[in-house]
């Protein structure tokens, strides 16, 4: 990143890659990364996949650069595009089979404080959720999208939204207590 | 106990890091931008642009022309109705000189009939008893 890029705010790095600087798109790809690629290997399992879909996503963007209005928008159109992506993707029949979880997808970041155990059951759990359930968890619990953003990221009311956080969770709790990770409530 | 099942999720869905070598590999994908194409306009082309003074002027010249025309209807079907409520009203004129003068004559003729006397009668049985 040249120091004019590390000085321009947000906003004017927005409008300098819509410009056509090449150098101010890179630092909007390096800042969104993360969490594009994030959304993509947690939905789909597998780092080779996510790559190519966050690829995709960055892609689209630089076609669409004119339509972002603000980094906020960015932000959202980016987590928006990367969920919508990974379901299609997940939805052909030749990926519709529950997916294999990365070992390395389960692996906790050495910051983090997660039981590690914990962790890796969480993921594997996660991956037998539907496509659509999945990406609603995701965006939730990683991306911290409250209810109506994730609904309208996803394009579905408000209330699948919450009846899926609502199973999911059910669901995962259960699955939680079968393998014995918690223990069930008397 | 959903709140632990749930921070466990925040705490196992923490964001992971791309591959180091991911930004470079979108960069290299992108397509080339396409530049902002100046338009050239050919001489043949300006020629062809510039309009005529006809191709000018023909269409307001038109609408003015119409609206003169309009205009000139107009005012020459307004005459021709003023005109026809003036001889309306001098024939009702000329109708109405003629009742007033029939009945003038008719008045004398009344008058004349009360000024004469009336005629005598011979007392006819007045002294028959």
């Amino acid at each position: 990143m040249t120091p004019l890029h590390s000085q321009a705010g947000h906003s004017s790095l927005l409008q300098l890659a819509r410009r056509g600087d090449i150098q101010a798109f890179e630092s909007l790809v390096r800042q969104h990364q993360a969490s594009v690629f994030s959304v993509g290997y947690r939905m789909l399992g597998r780092r080779d996949v996510a790559e190519d879909l966050a690829q995709e996503v960055f892609l689209q963007l630089y076609r669409r650069l004119d339509s972002i209005e603000s980094m906020e928008h960015l932000g959202f159109w980016l987590r928006r595009v990367v969920a919508n992506l990974a379901i299609d993707w997940l939805r052909r029949p030749a990926h519709s089979a529950t997916q294999p979880i990365d070992d390395e997808l389960a692996m906790v970041a050495p910051e983090s404080d997660c039981d590690p155990l914990m962790s890796r059951a969480l993921s594997r759990l996660l991956g037998e959720l539907a496509p659509a359930a999945r990406a609603v968890m995701v965006l939730r619990y990683q991306e911290d999208l409250d209810v109506a953003d994730i609904a309208t990221a996803l394009d579905m009311p408000v209330n699948t939204v919450k009846s899926h956080i609502k199973r999911s969770l059910t669901a995962l709790r259960g699955k939680m207590i079968g393998a014995q990770l918690i223990e069930e409530l008397p | 106990m959903s709140q632990d099942i749930e921070n466990e999720l925040r705490r196992a869905l923490r964001p992971v890091d791309a591959p180091a070598d991911f930004t470079a590999r979108v960069m290299r994908a992108l397509p080339p931008r396409p530049a902002s194409a100046e338009v050239v306009m050919l001489d043949v082309v300006r020629s062809r642009a510039q309009p005529s003074w006809w191709s000018r002027f023909s269409t307001p010249a038109a609408l003015a022309a119409s609206l003169l025309v309009a205009i000139m209807a107009g005012r020459h079907v307004a005459l021709e109705h003023e005109e026809r409520q003036q001889l309306a009203g001098l024939e009702a004129s000329r109708k109405l000189m003629q009742a007033l003068r029939v009945t003038s004559q008719k008045l004398d003729l009344v008058y004349e009939a009360m000024q004469r006397p009336p005629p005598v009668t011979p007392p006819a049985e007045e002294n028959r008893s």
